[in-house]
């Protein structure tokens, strides 16, 4: 499927959940503070593309895998102290989100807060990838 | 950090059962829907224990980022009808890395919405 399929029905997705209209819906509009959604808003969105496109987002999965200390040899620790991000968090976080604005993570940004940045894109990159792993 | 608060419309968490089948199975244990599946204002008590959860889960601190399933958490109700937690997973494993003995949480819930806290107890 391609990017521009996947980015239609994502949008359709976004439109449903949060009773937006569909022209204020565009790949780099922040789901928050753009289109007005909250935290229930996201699970809304995850359900309607699980069914859309037959896959499952797992609730950790949502965010790329942004702050997975896998594979790197790094420790929790090294990304996250005490909810806060390490500047070395951040650095990853803005490497695996390249759809977000960097300006949007600063200092001090927490883990918790990570939804907040989500765009249209982002779950567009997030179905990608769950499709290109199911294939 | 230790203590954690969230606050849900009812009717939110209501449309999303509705519209989602998966959406009572994938948050909530065979416990929790045992018990609020048998009372009148159901929605009222699965919008009062999802709050439980994310109020735990912020309680802990732990973002989305982590390995963490909603069913990690269960919130029931001992004899007497105090909420009480269980937790299983990743978030029983966090538990034991930070040191937290017991997760205390109280909940209350209205028509329109559903409030919950959560406090850490360490030891």
């Amino acid at each position: 499927m391609d990017e521009n399929t996947i980015l239609e029905k994502v949008k359709e997705s976004v439109v449903e959940a949060l009773g937006v209209d569909e022209e204020e819906v565009k790949p780099d509009s922040v789901l928050f503070d753009d289109l007005g959604a909250e935290s229930l808003d996201l699970l809304d969105i995850v359900f309607r593309l699980e069914k859309e496109f037959g896959i499952k987002i797992p609730r950790g999965g949502i965010q790329a895998d942004a702050l997975s200390a896998e594979g790197e040899n790094l420790k929790e620790e090294d990304l996250v102290v005490d909810g806060v991000l390490t500047p070395l968090g951040i650095r990853k976080l803005k490497q695996s989100m390249p759809e977000v604005d960097p300006a949007r993570i600063t200092d001090g940004f927490r883990a918790d807060d990570i939804p907040t940045l989500f765009t249209v894109q982002t779950f567009v990159n997030i179905v990608k990838k769950l499709l290109a792993e199911k294939a | 950090m230790g203590i954690g608060i969230d606050i849900v419309e009812v009717g939110r968490i209501q449309q999303l059962a509705e519209e989602h089948e998966a959406f009572i199975t994938r948050v909530y244990t065979e416990a929790e829907i045992r018990y609020c599946s048998g009372k009148k204002n159901r929605h009222q008590h699965f919008a009062a224990r999802f709050a439980a959860k994310e109020s735990v889960l912020k309680a802990l601190g732990v973002g989305w980022a982590r390995d963490v399933k909603w069913t990690d958490v269960e919130v029931v109700n001992d004899a007497l009808g105090k909420p009480q937690v269980n937790t299983y997973g990743e978030v029983k494993r966090l538990m034991k890395e930070k040191n937290v003995r017991e997760i205390l949480v109280s909940l209350s819930h209205t028509a329109g919405y559903a409030i919950a806290s959560a406090q850490l107890v360490k030891g």
